[in-house]
């Protein structure tokens, strides 16, 4: 079932879908585009998980279903593993990878820094809305492959620090 | 060789999304319904069954006269059933193993509603093929 795919196509494909929703389909709805993209990535992690979770056996709980995700899953799709792994034991999990892949090619903008913490500024928020469009597919595939394991869940990215990213992944009931 | 085999694969929400016939022997009229209706009544033994091991493959969880119900488990909790007559325990794993890829790459198509029935007539036939190559 393997054959191999330049990474530049993924990330030619994320950017042209992020750039498609949000520029021509829901042009001035970015909560629409967010929505359509994330269900996207729900669809996919759906199909991602079942694959990748053949050769194992199947969880035993909760924590085993994330440490799955930080582990085998983040290294069959970014080719690396999470770096850090928080929780509150009571539903709430934070996945922090230190070096994002998919943003790896998103600029950081300079003037931002030297602005002081005034988060009305137009240039700092837009730049940190242009990133966040970017991180609803990576949140729709997680909560796809949560799905699918029966852990019915909402999950959010943090991008307060590029290139660190988490993602905060809060189980239902 | 099987004389009588009924495969069913039953989704996560326990609604059947593929069923198939794959023994060797004619379908008798008189029992037409009886081998869904044991594959159908298997499932609430399989439902206690598949949480309290983390393996795939659980053998043979029921048993109606001579036949034997067995299961295989994937992760995303979609149920793949055989019942079937014969003993021969490696071949059937063997076949849930291919059978459930083929699953996936039924799963992998973009244009496949995960839940729905299988209607592909390539991935019938495959899965007949199986069966005649493995039971």
């Amino acid at each position: 079932m393997g054959r191999e795919v330049a990474e530049s196509c993924v990330d030619t494909m994320l950017m042209e879908m992020v750039a498609m929703f949000s520029g021509r389909f829901y042009a001035n709805k970015p909560e629409l585009a967010a929505r359509r993209i994330e269900a996207i990535g729900y669809q996919v992690g759906h199909q991602l998980s079942e694959r990748y979770t053949m050769e194992r056996p199947r969880f035993s709980d909760h924590l085993e279903a994330i440490k799955f995700i930080c582990k085998d899953f983040w290294s069959e799709v970014f080719k690396k593993q999470i770096d850090n792994l928080k929780t509150n034991h009571r539903g709430t999990f934070v996945l922090q990878d230190n070096k994002f892949r998919w943003l790896s090619r998103v600029s950081i903008d300079p003037s931002s820094e030297k602005e002081t913490e005034d988060p009305s500024t137009p240039g700092e928020s837009k730049a940190a809305q242009a990133v966040s469009m970017y991180l609803y597919f990576p949140c729709g595939i997680i909560r796809g492959v949560l799905s699918n394991l029966g852990i019915p869940c909402a999950v959010s990215a943090d991008i307060s620090s590029l290139p660190t990213c988490s993602f905060v992944i809060r189980v239902k009931a | 060789m099987a004389n009588t085999a009924c495969f069913i694969i039953v989704g996560r929400n326990d609604i059947p999304i593929y069923e198939a016939e794959v023994g060797s022997a004619a379908k008798r009229e008189d029992a037409a319904q009886l081998h869904q209706f044991i594959l159908h009544a298997a499932l609430d033994v399989v439902q206690d069954l598949a949480w309290t091991t983390s393996a795939m493959f659980l053998k043979s969880v029921d048993r109606f006269n001579d036949l034997v119900v067995s299961v295989y488990v994937t992760a995303g909790h979609t149920r793949l059933m055989l019942l079937h007559d014969s003993r021969n325990e490696d071949g059937i794993k063997s076949f849930f193993q291919e059978v459930h890829e083929l699953y996936i790459k039924i799963l992998l198509n973009p244009l496949y509603l995960p839940g729905s029935r299988i209607t592909s007539t390539h991935f019938d036939t495959k899965v007949r093929a199986l069966a005649r190559k493995y039971l």
